[in-house]
C-alpha cells in the first residue's frame, strides 16, 4: 500500500542542511494501525507531510499502491491526496466559516462527485463519528473533541485508502483524546489503515505497529498484540 | 464547477463587512464611471459633430476705427479687396460674426408674420462671398450675388431686414418643416421679410453651447458694425493660411491710421477656445473617473490579500484535501465575483438613479443604457482582475502549511 524506500528529505538554508528523513524506509499494508513516534526534531511531521504528497523529497522512492509519486505532477498529487488519503491535523483545521456539513463536504467537492453522492458520504461520514445531528453548527459551537470528529469525518468522507494523523489527540483532554482514539480504533478496524504521528506511547501502545524516529531516521520498530476491542459504542463528547 | 457558489456565499456572509465595503465602493464607482463616460461621450460627439466650415484653413480679422475720420464704409471695401488679392485666399467677406467665437448676433424668425415665437436664429451678415469665405456648401437654392448686397444698416437701427437670405437645412426644417423653402418668406420680430434663396447644410453658428447651434441665417447685407468694429472672414488653399494671415496683419496695421486691427487670428483659435470648457470637463471627469475606478480596484486588491493573508492555514487545508492550485485560484476569483456582482446590481441602481438626476437637473439627455451595460462589464472585468493576483498568490501556498502549528 505504502513503501518508502530510502527517502531523504533535507531543508536547505545558506548556511546548514538539516535531514529531516535520511535515508528513510518504511512498508505499510492494508488495514495496519502504525502509530510513528519520537521527541521533536526528530522528522515525524516530515515524515508525514512527505507520505501525505505535502511536501516533496530528494532522494528515495515512495509508491503508494504502486504507483511511484515522484513523477507526479502537482494536479495529480491533488488528485491523489484527495482520492487516496485522508488527513487529520492536530488543530482540526476545520473552515471556521462552513458549518460541519460544508466542512466535510469541502474534498468532496473538489473530487467533483454528485450532490447526491456526497450528500450520502457526508451523513454516513457525520453518523459515524457521532455528529449527524450538527450538521448545521458552526465548529465554533462544538467542543475540541466534535471538532477533531468532524475533521475526522472529513477524513473519512472520501473513503480513503489510509488515513494521516498529525497528533489528533494533542489539543484534546484526555477524555476526548481517549474518544477520538477509539474512533480511530474503529475505523481501522472497517478496513483503513492508519499512520498515527504522537508524541504520546499510551497512544503509540494502541496502535499495531511502533515506528520510533530520530534524527530522520528509524531507530526502533515495535509490534504489539492485537488490541481488544473497543468497548461498545462511542463515547459522544 | 468543483466550487459551487452557496458554501462560498454562505462564508462570505459570516465576513460580510470588507466584502459589504468593497461592494458599495463597486457600486459608487459604477455610477459615477457610467454617467462620467456618458457625459464625456457627449462633450466628445459635441465636438466632433460636422461644422460645415473649413475651419483649418480660415483665419478671422477685426478692425476696430477709433477716429472722426474713420469711414467704416470704404475702409471696409479696401480692406476687403486686399484681402482678395493676398495669394492664396480664396475667399473673404465681411461678416458681423465669427463661428465657433461665442460672439454674434441672432434674432427670432418666423414663417408666418404676427406669429410670435422665442426661437433665436443665429445670423452672420456677409456679402457675395460670405460662403465661399466659410467654405459652407450651398446644397438647394443659390448664394448671393454683388447685387443682393445691401448696404450696412445704421448704427442701433433694427427697422429694417434684408431682401433675401440663405437658410441652414435646420434652421429651414424648423421654419417649413419639409416643405421647400425656396423662394418662400421669413418674417422678423417686426413682421418684415426676406425671400429664402438658398439652403447649406451642414453650418454652425457662433455659440457651440446652444441647443441649436446650426439653426443658422446669412443676410445679403454688409455688417453695420456695432461697436465700432468689423469683421473679415478669410479663406485660404490648404497650406496658405498662415503666410497670408502674416501678409494681412501687416499690411492692415499700417493702411488705415484711423483704425487698429484688434486682432489677426485662426478660426482654429477660436474653436479650440469655445470648446476648451468641453475638453478640460472631459478630462476632468475621465482624471476624476480613472482615480475612483483605480482605488475601487485598489480596495479588491486589499481585500483579497487581506482574505488571503488571513486565511494561509485554510488555503493550505484545501490544498491538503486535494484542492489544485486552480481550485484555489477559483475559489477567490468566485468569491470575489460575488462581492463585485453585488457591488454591480447595486450600482446600476445608483447609476441609474444619478444619471436621472442630472437629466432633470442639468437638462441631460437619459442615461444610455448600452453604457450601463459596458460600466458593468468593465468595472466587473477589472474586479477580476484586481483580485487575480492575489488569487494567484493564494494557489502558491503550499499544502504542508496544514500541518504547521505555529
Amino acid at each position: 500500500m505504502l513503501k518508502m524506500q530510502d527517502v531523504s528529505k533535507v531543508y536547505r538554508t545558506d548556511l546548514i542542511e538539516t535531514y529531516a528523513l535520511r535515508e528513510f524506509s518504511l512498508e505499510v499494508s492494508a488495514g495496519e494501525f502504525v502509530a510513528i513516534t519520537g521527541p521533536s526534531g526528530s522528522g515525524k511531521t516530515t515524515f508525514l507531510n512527505v507520505a501525505g504528497l505535502l511536501e516533496n523529497f530528494e532522494t528515495g522512492s515512495y509508491r503508494i499502491d504502486g504507483t511511484d509519486v515522484r513523477g507526479l505532477s502537482d494536479d495529480q498529487r491533488s488528485r491523489l491526496r484527495n482520492e487516496r488519503i485522508g488527513f487529520i491535523f492536530q488543530s482540526f483545521n476545520l473552515i471556521p466559516d462552513l458549518n460541519i456539513y460544508d466542512n466535510v463536504d469541502v474534498p468532496l467537492r473538489y473530487r467533483r462527485l454528485s450532490t447526491r453522492e456526497r450528500h450520502e458520504r457526508i451523513g454516513s461520514a457525520l453518523d459515524l463519528v457521532g455528529l449527524s445531528s450538527r450538521m448545521k453548527h458552526m465548529p465554533s459551537q462544538l467542543s475540541g473533541g466534535q471538532q477533531q470528529r468532524v475533521a475526522i469525518a472529513r477524513a473519512i468522507a472520501g473513503d480513503p485508502a489510509f488515513l494521516l494523523a498529525d497528533e489528533p489527540t494533542g489539543n484534546l483532554d484526555s477524555l476526548m483524546a481517549r474518544q477520538v482514539m477509539e474512533l480511530l480504533e474503529q475505523i481501522n478496524e472497517l478496513g483503513t489503515t492508519i499512520l498515527l504521528v504522537t508524541h504520546d506511547p499510551e497512544l503509540a501502545r494502541r496502535a499495531q505497529r511502533n515506528v520510533h524516529l530520530v534524527d530522520g531516521q528509524i531507530s526502533d520498530f515495535r509490534t504489539y498484540e492485537p488490541r481488544a476491542a473497543p468497548d461498545a459504542g462511542l463515547a459522544h463528547a | 464547477m468543483s466550487l459551487s457558489v452557496r458554501p462560498i456565499l454562505s462564508a462570505l456572509m459570516r465576513n460580510r463587512t470588507g466584502a459589504v465595503l468593497v461592494a458599495m465602493q463597486v457600486a459608487i464607482a459604477l455610477a459615477v464611471l457610467v454617467n462620467a463616460l456618458y457625459i464625456v461621450v457627449q462633450r466628445i460627439e459635441k465636438m466632433q459633430r460636422p461644422l460645415g466650415i473649413d475651419v483649418d484653413n480660415i483665419f478671422v480679422v477685426q478692425a476696430s476705427g477709433f477716429t472722426d475720420r474713420y469711414d467704416q464704409t470704404s475702409s471696409m471695401r479696401e480692406d476687403i479687396d486686399y484681402l482678395r488679392s493676398l495669394p492664396g485666399v480664396v475667399a473673404a467677406s465681411p461678416s458681423n460674426g465669427i463661428p465657433l467665437s461665442g460672439s454674434g448676433s441672432a434674432t427670432t424668425l418666423t414663417a408666418h408674420p404676427g406669429v410670435h415665437s422665442t426661437d433665436g436664429f443665429n445670423y452672420y451678415e456677409v456679402d457675395e462671398q460670405g460662403l465661399d469665405a466659410l467654405g459652407v456648401r450651398l446644397v438647394a437654392g443659390r448664394n448671393f450675388r454683388h447685387g443682393d448686397i445691401e448696404p450696412s444698416r445704421a448704427k442701433n437701427d433694427a427697422s429694417s431686414f434684408v431682401s433675401n437670405v440663405i437658410l441652414s437645412r435646420a434652421t429651414a426644417l424648423r421654419l417649413f418643416g419639409q416643405d421647400d423653402p425656396l423662394g418662400k418668406a421669413v418674417y422678423d420680430d417686426l413682421g418684415q421679410s426676406a425671400t429664402v434663396v438658398g439652403i447649406v447644410d451642414p453650418v454652425i453658428g457662433a455659440w457651440v453651447g446652444d441647443r441649436h447651434p446650426d439653426w443658422v441665417m446669412f443676410m445679403s447685407r454688409l455688417p453695420s458694425g456695432r461697436y465700432g468694429a468689423v469683421r473679415y472672414l478669410v479663406r485660404t488653399r490648404p497650406g496658405a493660411r498662415d503666410a497670408a494671415m502674416q501678409q494681412a496683419e501687416s499690411h492692415l496695421s499700417r493702411s488705415n491710421p484711423d483704425r487698429v486691427i484688434t486682432f489677426v487670428r485662426t478660426l482654429n483659435y477660436f474653436r479650440d477656445l469655445s470648446y476648451l470648457g468641453d475638453r478640460s470637463m472631459g478630462i476632468y471627469l475621465l482624471t476624476v473617473t480613472l482615480l475612483m475606478v483605480a482605488v475601487t480596484c485598489l480596495g479588491i486588491f486589499a481585500l483579497a490579500t487581506f482574505n488571503v493573508t488571513t486565511r494561509t492555514r485554510q488555503i493550505g487545508t484545501r490544498r491538503a484535501v486535494g484542492a489544485r492550485r486552480a481550485d484555489i485560484v477559483q475559489y477567490f476569483l468566485v468569491e470575489n465575483g460575488l462581492i463585485t456582482t453585488a457591488g454591480v446590481v447595486g450600482g446600476c441602481a445608483l447609476a441609474l438613479a444619478t444619471g436621472y438626476w442630472l437629466s432633470i437637473q442639468y437638462e441631460l439627455p437619459r442615461l444610455n443604457l448600452y453604457f450601463l451595460v459596458g460600466g458593468v462589464l468593465l468595472l466587473w472585468g477589472i474586479g477580476q482582475l484586481a483580485a487575480l493576483q492575489p488569487a494567484r498568490r493564494a494557489a502558491t501556498v503550499p499544502p504542508s502549511v496544514a500541518t504547521r502549528n505555529v
